[in-house]
């Protein structure tokens, strides 16, 4: 990206606000216009930009701050810390350490004392054209490491469960802080508008550690939140009641309209007021679109096998599976950002990916239902072409210990070395990037924190994450904090 | 690059001694550092501290690095370091920006320039050091003079002076005064969170008397709903909740006291100074609640906590920094926890001045402590009086256990717990030895009673354990847990091997014990690993040669899995009934146990021996520098007395000491930062609209002199919040209509220099009040424990929400158990805050999701029924209703009075009439629920 360009696109955004003012009423937009510069110094090349959000259309697209790679985002979001041993991160020396102390290592870990190293709990083999060494645990999603870029070699700011879903989502590891689906529809807008422009999956086994912070929009604009749903829990409110005739229904949206419309007449100048009833009519279109969204009926029977949807005798699965085309459904439609999570909350390794005593039991539970559901949604996104402008983004919030806890079979919580990765727009194939030391203790080569793989995800939507910012309590607030920097290494 | 740059550079690349013709900074240097660094590493915000557009930057260096360049010496010089690329993942400019990198002869003059001892010359520096002390907010408030108006007719107090001189300056008129309605709606709505009644506005409309406005803020003051309005705002400040937040989100039970102490605190206009003293220092017994404000931050639970050092010490820092973060955002607008990691880029707070403030604040910790209030005195008494029966019952049921190989059957060993009565015995020592399990056993407890019912295995009584082995999980299996008094898999012991283990009790002094008591687990969850087969002796000495005498065993009962176990087996019919009566009413005095130390408890700060606070380098805790006192802000010591207390000074001293400072009339900020609250949650944006930053990054004011004005007048009220209220409200600029015009838009979109009132949305909690207020079923039971909105109160697995609401969860929404982060399904759209961080000021979002909420939840459709059978009923008494076409026309009439405070005009009634002619007056009133004008403080 050369500076020129990004002159271009400022001058881009200035057109667009002009466009917007335009159309807004003509005193109120000059006004408004005039402030705007004055506050946003546009032509300075390091100041915070603040998109400008047209109160009735909260969701309309607005452009990015240079050429984007990628349009959307599909999050696969892995609750409760996926072991990088047990999946990514081929560690043949473990093989030869098993059972054995790790010298020099830590006597207590999260949870309590260490026991030994212990070898990858699945075998490894080499995959497509890289000969990348993916576990047998997730034989769907292996097939697809010719297309991933693997950052192997992510830090995290704290080994506990909650703090750290916060700040793979929001940046921070604080409650209350906006999530990265709010920062990009904040700064984006949607491509669709009649559906919510950040839609967050819940797992069919429930809401993910962090809960609603992974969706939350923080201190930004309430439009931002993500709204929930999943193939079996349609968005909340969609349709009154029973004991509601539709004819009735009809009549008091219709009367409602009426008495805003005669209400604005005489506060004509009130854009609040304006906004309110656009959110109205926006309402009605979701009312419109959403239910259709949860009808997998039109879905071949092909397409559900592939997806695993039919799975009868998994139903968690089959329920993930459903999650997986609802998901697919979602960016078909443009939605700007999704959110899939897989796993649910602290539950002692049942519901999660929190392996602490029996891992391998638990990755065999946990694996069935992941694999080839999230394997299936990827490879019909490409094969529908939408992976040209989608972003794919497989992450989880820490890694694990080489060692088991002592005493048990499984792994504690490691936040100095884990693998996340990328697939899709802008993202360049078949790269593994970063490393962690031979035993899988920390990361030692391109050490990454998850600062940068965030301002990473923004760079692909073509958004700079130094000057992505909202102010609040008297900070400019940016998703990657003051740090970041994006991981040029795995883009096309 | 410049001509002679080149030169230099070649003579470099050529080898020829540096030092010969060593780099001239104005020529060779400072080009150098504008081209690759000073994009980010110049001016006020420059990154990492760093600044190389000031010689004392450069030599002074940044946060993590020290002085970035070290004369004479280029190699240690950290500014090469990072040019050369010493480390590439630390090389600047980095990699990923659109600066180049410094080329090889580019570095080397930078080295030649500094091994020629980086000859900077003084006074030559384009850029200059800001002095962060300069700034409005800092300075001492100075009352000044009201300015002359030309409209001297407008103005009702000096408040409007102010505001009219400066729109006389801008060429803009005030907007002419509300009609009474819109003021009558407003007032109320500003100040109780509830619409007038029918009542009250008929009695204003018609009151022209001069007073009638004052009347009403008077009355309106007075309500107790004043109280639960204003603590409201405060809490959104403070980020109030009722769960601990983070991931588990557990029940924080007892917080709601301290809302209740805000509530009342409005309320009783207590002054303000007084009502930040007792929330930092502690007020008057009776009101231990007022430091919930220190603890009313997510905290992360001991078990969430990383058992390494390394964490805990980390979460301590983070738990104190909340703390700081509240007080200084809430009491001073000071973002001093910007300073945690580094100085503060925009504002004369240092690193150490912010853990000097942390030092005040050593001793609190996140917890529970005795309300001292006469409910709580009550339920003490409850609560003891309770206690001691229990432990009479205790000492009476086991006469009622049949004795240990006394020839008769016992009851089969449960996992969940069992007793081995035996004759009374003296006994130094005690040993539980378990025969075998397909499992390591375990024991959650093991209790040994004497005559008197004293647990005597207790640790805290002095008794050692020791076993054969320990299959330990640290804090959930362990040795200690054996005898810590706690019950539950968390806290159980378990056997290192599946047979032959044991667990020994050691006694500091022989004891006479009549009875052992021991499960798996108490609580009933696990039954695995239960002692099936077990025997327990008593030994004389503490010698390992003397004797063990075996007193019960297993040998006696009912084989473990025994179908109809009978717990009572070998009793008599009468004494089995005296059991079971004892039993049952040791259950309720339990619960009532339960229930009172629940509620004799208030979370609001604990306070312990202050550990010590040292400088951390980059907020790091693992880096430690010197040790801090506690100490006011180094800056404002020429403005208000500071305060430096000795590194050993006694918890509640600081926190006094603190308070003290921090209510100082000479302190330029808390007065300012008050009034501008107050003034923001009447007009919606403060006079500085950032309300928690009046720091040099926060907004100027739009009206410096009125901040000012008031500040003082606040002060010399003896900060009375109620004068503020009444000194605003009587204003003829509150009193203004919100109606827009050409001239006030064209100038002023925004309306910050107030041409008219700023028309806003109510807050989602005003607008759930208000629907209940005009249904008519609204509960105005004020005060105590939150009522739900969710199915749960706290925990991990997601809440769901309560669809119909019960009398109970009819209150007012202060009330609500606020879980953190989970917004209420229906209005915590509407920007209700999540307590994660402070919401100085609500925002105003228009979302369809808000929509779809109001118009289809259940709450609105239940609400908008039980409205039109409020008015159905009332139309059944009024006379005037006579004739239906009358009456319809009355229940509309009473609709929009109730709800908006007026009669429809002639298009509203004929539309209305026929959507509530064919659909029934339920369907109005869910549209008026709907309406803009219902939502809006006009």
């Amino acid at each position: 990206m050369t500076s020129s360009n990004r002159i271009s696109f400022t001058g881009q955004r200035l057109l667009d606000r002009r466009g917007f003012l335009g159309n807004s009423a003509s005193a109120l937009g000059s006004i408004a216009f005039s402030s705007l510069l004055a506050n946003d110094n546009l032509l300075a090349a390091t100041d915070p930009i603040h998109p400008l959000i047209d109160p009735a259309h909260p969701y309309a697209p607005r452009p990015p701050h240079f050429s984007p790679k990628a349009k959307n985002v599909l999050v696969i979001f892995c609750a409760g810390a996926v072991s990088q041993l047990e999946t990514w991160d081929w560690k043949p020396e473990l093989v030869k350490w098993d059972d054995k102390p790790l010298p020099g290592g830590p006597a207590v870990t999260f949870q309590g004392p260490a026991g030994n190293l212990a070898r990858p709990q699945y075998a490894f083999k080499p995959r497509g054209q890289t000969g990348k060494m993916v576990s047998e645990m997730i034989p769907h999603l292996a097939e697809l490491t010719d297309d991933i870029a693997f950052v192997h070699s992510l830090t995290s700011k704290t080994n506990t469960h909650g703090p750290a879903e916060n700040f793979l989502s929001t940046g921070s590891i604080f409650d209350g802080f906006p999530s990265i689906g709010a920062w990009v529809t904040y700064a984006l807008g949607s491509e669709n508008q009649d559906l919510p422009a950040f839609v967050s999956i819940l797992d069919p086994r429930g809401i993910p550690q962090a809960s609603s912070n992974n969706w939350n929009p923080g201190f930004l604009p309430a439009e931002f939140q993500g709204t929930t749903l999943s193939a079996k829990d349609p968005v909340r409110h969609l349709a009154p009641p029973g004991g509601v005739s539709p004819a009735a229904d009809r009549a008091a949206r219709d009367l409602l309209a009426q008495l805003n419309e005669h209400h604005l007449a005489q506060h004509p100048e009130d854009n609040s007021l304006a906004a309110r009833i656009a959110s109205y009519e926006l309402a009605a279109r979701m009312q419109l679109s959403m239910p259709a969204l949860n009808d997998l009926s039109t879905e071949s029977a092909a397409t559900l096998k592939a997806y695993g949807a039919d799975d009868e005798s998994n139903p968690t699965k089959a329920a993930f599976a459903r999650n997986c085309i609802l998901a697919r459904r979602l960016i078909e439609k443009g939605v700007r950002f999704v959110q899939l999570f897989n796993g649910a909350y602290a539950s002692g390794g049942v519901l999660n990916w929190d392996g602490h005593t029996k891992l391998k039991e638990q990755y065999d539970v946990h694996a069935a239902v992941l694999d080839q559901p999230a394997a299936a949604l990827i490879k019909d996104l490409k094969q529908r072409g939408l992976l040209a402008d989608t972003l794919v983004v497989w992450c989880t919030e820490f890694g694990r210990m080489p060692f088991f806890q002592k005493g048990a079979k499984g792994r504690d919580h490691n936040p100095d070395g884990f693998t996340c990765w990328l697939n899709g727009a802008g993202v360049k194939p078949g790269v593994s990037h970063g490393a962690t030391d031979d035993l899988g203790v920390k990361a030692v080569e391109n050490t990454h924190s998850l600062y940068d793989f965030n301002a990473t995800i923004l760079h692909l939507l073509g958004l700079d994450h130094t000057r992505l910012s909202f102010r609040h309590n008297g900070f400019e607030r940016r998703l990657t904090d003051v740090h970041g920097h994006v991981i040029n290494e795995i883009l096309s | 690059m410049s001509c002679r740059l080149a030169i230099v550079a070649i003579i470099c690349l050529h080898g020829v001694a540096a030092r010969a013709a060593a780099p001239d900074f104005v020529h060779d240097i400072r080009p150098l550092l504008e081209k690759h660094c000073y994009a980010c590493h110049a001016g006020e915000q420059a990154k990492s501290g760093v600044r190389l557009d000031l010689k004392a930057g450069a030599f002074k260096g940044g946060d993590g690095w020290g002085p970035a360049i070290v004369a004479g010496d280029a190699n240690e010089s950290p500014l090469v370091q990072f040019a050369r690329g010493d480390d590439p993942d630390l090389r600047m400019p980095p990699n990923d920006s659109d600066l180049p990198p410094l080329a090889e002869h580019e570095v080397a003059i930078l080295v030649a320039w500094i091994n020629a001892g980086a000859i900077w010359p003084d006074g030559i520096d384009t850029a200059t050091v800001v002095d962060k002390t300069d700034h409005w907010a800092f300075k001492p408030v100075q009352r000044p003079a009201v300015p002359a108006v030309h409209a001297t007719a407008w103005p009702h107090n000096d408040i409007d002076r102010f505001i009219l001189a400066r729109l006389e300056a801008e060429g803009l008129q005030p907007s002419p005064p509300a009609d009474r309605r819109a003021w009558l709606r407003r007032a109320t709505l500003d100040l109780t969170g509830l619409p007038p009644t029918p009542d009250e506005v008929e009695h204003f409309v018609t009151d022209s008397s001069p007073g009638a406005h004052e009347d009403v803020i008077k009355r309106l003051l007075a309500s107790p709903h004043y109280g639960e309005r204003y603590a409201q705002h405060w809490l959104d400040v403070v980020r109030y909740a009722d769960t601990h937040g983070y991931e588990v989100n557990t029940e924080r039970p007892n917080a709601w006291p301290y809302r209740d102490y805000c509530v009342a605190a409005f309320n009783a206009d207590l002054p303000y100074d007084q009502f930040i003293r007792e929330q930092i220092a502690g007020a008057d017994q009776g009101k231990e609640a007022s430091t919930g404000f220190l603890v009313t931050a997510a905290v992360l639970l001991p078990g969430q906590i990383g058992k390494d050092e390394a964490s805990m010490r980390a979460a301590r820092q983070d738990a104190l920094n909340d703390i700081i973060v509240n007080t200084s955002d809430t009491v001073l607008g000071l973002t001093v926890g910007c300073a945690r990691c580094h100085d503060h880029k925009f504002d004369p707070i240092t690193a150490r001045d912010y853990y000097a403030l942390q030092a005040f604040f050593a001793g609190v910790d996140y917890g529970e402590r005795m309300l001292m209030t006469p409910e709580s005195f009550v339920l003490r008494k409850e609560h003891d009086a309770a206690q001691t029966r229990i432990t009479e019952i205790d000492r009476e049921l086991p006469r009622y256990q049949p004795l240990a190989r006394a020839g008769h059957t016992r009851p089969a060993v449960t996992p969940q717990f069992n007793t081995d009565r035996i004759a009374p015995v003296s006994a130094r020592r005690l040993r539980f030895t378990i025969d075998t399990n397909t499992l390591e056993p375990c024991l959650d407890e093991l209790e040994v009673f004497d005559g008197e019912g004293r647990n005597v295995a207790l640790a805290t009584a002095g008794t050692k354990s020791s076993s054969s082995g320990n299959l330990v999980t640290a804090g959930r299996h362990e040795l200690e847990h054996v005898n810590d008094g706690q019950y539950g898999n968390g806290r159980s012991w378990m056997a290192a091997t599946r047979h032959d283990s044991w667990v020994m009790l050691e006694f500091p002094a022989p004891v006479a014990i009549e009875r052992i008591m021991w499960g798996r687990d108490r609580t009933g969850k696990f039954k695995d690993r239960t002692p099936t087969a077990y025997r327990i002796e008593v030994s004389a000495g503490t010698d390992e040669n003397d004797a063990w005498t075996l007193v019960a065993d297993s040998t006696d009962r009912l084989p473990f899995g025994t179908k109809e176990n009978d717990p009572l087996a070998g009793l008599s019919a009468e004494d089995r009934a005296t059991v079971t009566a004892l039993e049952k009413e040791k259950a309720a005095a339990q619960a009532r146990v339960k229930a009172a130390t629940r509620d004799m408890r208030v979370f609001a700060g604990s306070f312990k021996e202050p550990h010590p606070v040292h400088l951390l380098n980059r907020g790091d805790a693992e880096q430690r520098k010197g040790q801090v006192p506690p100490e006011s802000i180094a800056t404002f010591a020429s403005v208000v007395s500071p305060v430096r207390l000795p590194d050993d000074a006694p918890e509640a001293e600081r926190r006094q000491a603190l308070a003290a400072w921090l209510t100082d009339p000479a302190h330029p900020l808390p007065a300012r930062v008050m009034v501008n609250r107050i003034w923001q949650w009447h007009f919606g944006v403060g006079l500085v609209d950032t309300p928690n930053d009046l720091g040099r990054n926060g907004s100027t004011p739009s009206h410096p002199e009125l901040l000012d004005w008031l500040a003082s007048e606040f002060v010399a009220s003896g900060w009375s919040v109620k004068q503020m209220h009444r000194l605003i409200m009587g204003s003829a600029t509150y009193q203004q209509a919100s109606a827009g015009n050409p001239a006030g838009l064209e100038h002023d979109a925004g309306c910050r220099l107030l041409w008219r009132f700023p028309p806003r949305r109510l807050e989602a909690e005003a607008i759930r009040d208000t629907i209940l207020a005009v249904s008519g079923r609204l509960n105005l039971a004020m005060g105590g424990r939150g009522f739900d909105l969710f199915k749960s109160r706290g925990g991990l697995a997601g809440f769901t929400p309560i669809e119909t609401f019960d009398e109970a969860g009819r209150r007012r929404m202060i009330y609500a158990h606020k879980v953190r982060m989970e917004r209420d399904a229906v209005f915590g759209g509407f920007d209700c805050p999540d307590a994660g961080q402070s919401t100085a000021r609500r925002r105003q979002s228009t979302t369809p999701l808000q929509a779809l909420n109001l118009f289809n939840s259940s709450f609105t459709l239940e609400e908008s029924r039980a409205f039109a059978a409020r008015i159905e009923a009332e139309a059944g008494q009024e006379s005037a209703a006579a004739t239906d076409g009358d009456s319809v026309r009355w229940q509309i009439d009473r609709a929009f009075e109730l709800a908006l405070s007026r009669s429809p005009d002639a298009v509203e009634a004929s539309a209305v009439e026929a959507v509530v002619g064919e659909h029934g007056l339920a369907t109005l009133c869910r549209v008026i629920f709907n309406s803009n004008e219902f939502v809006f403080v006009p």
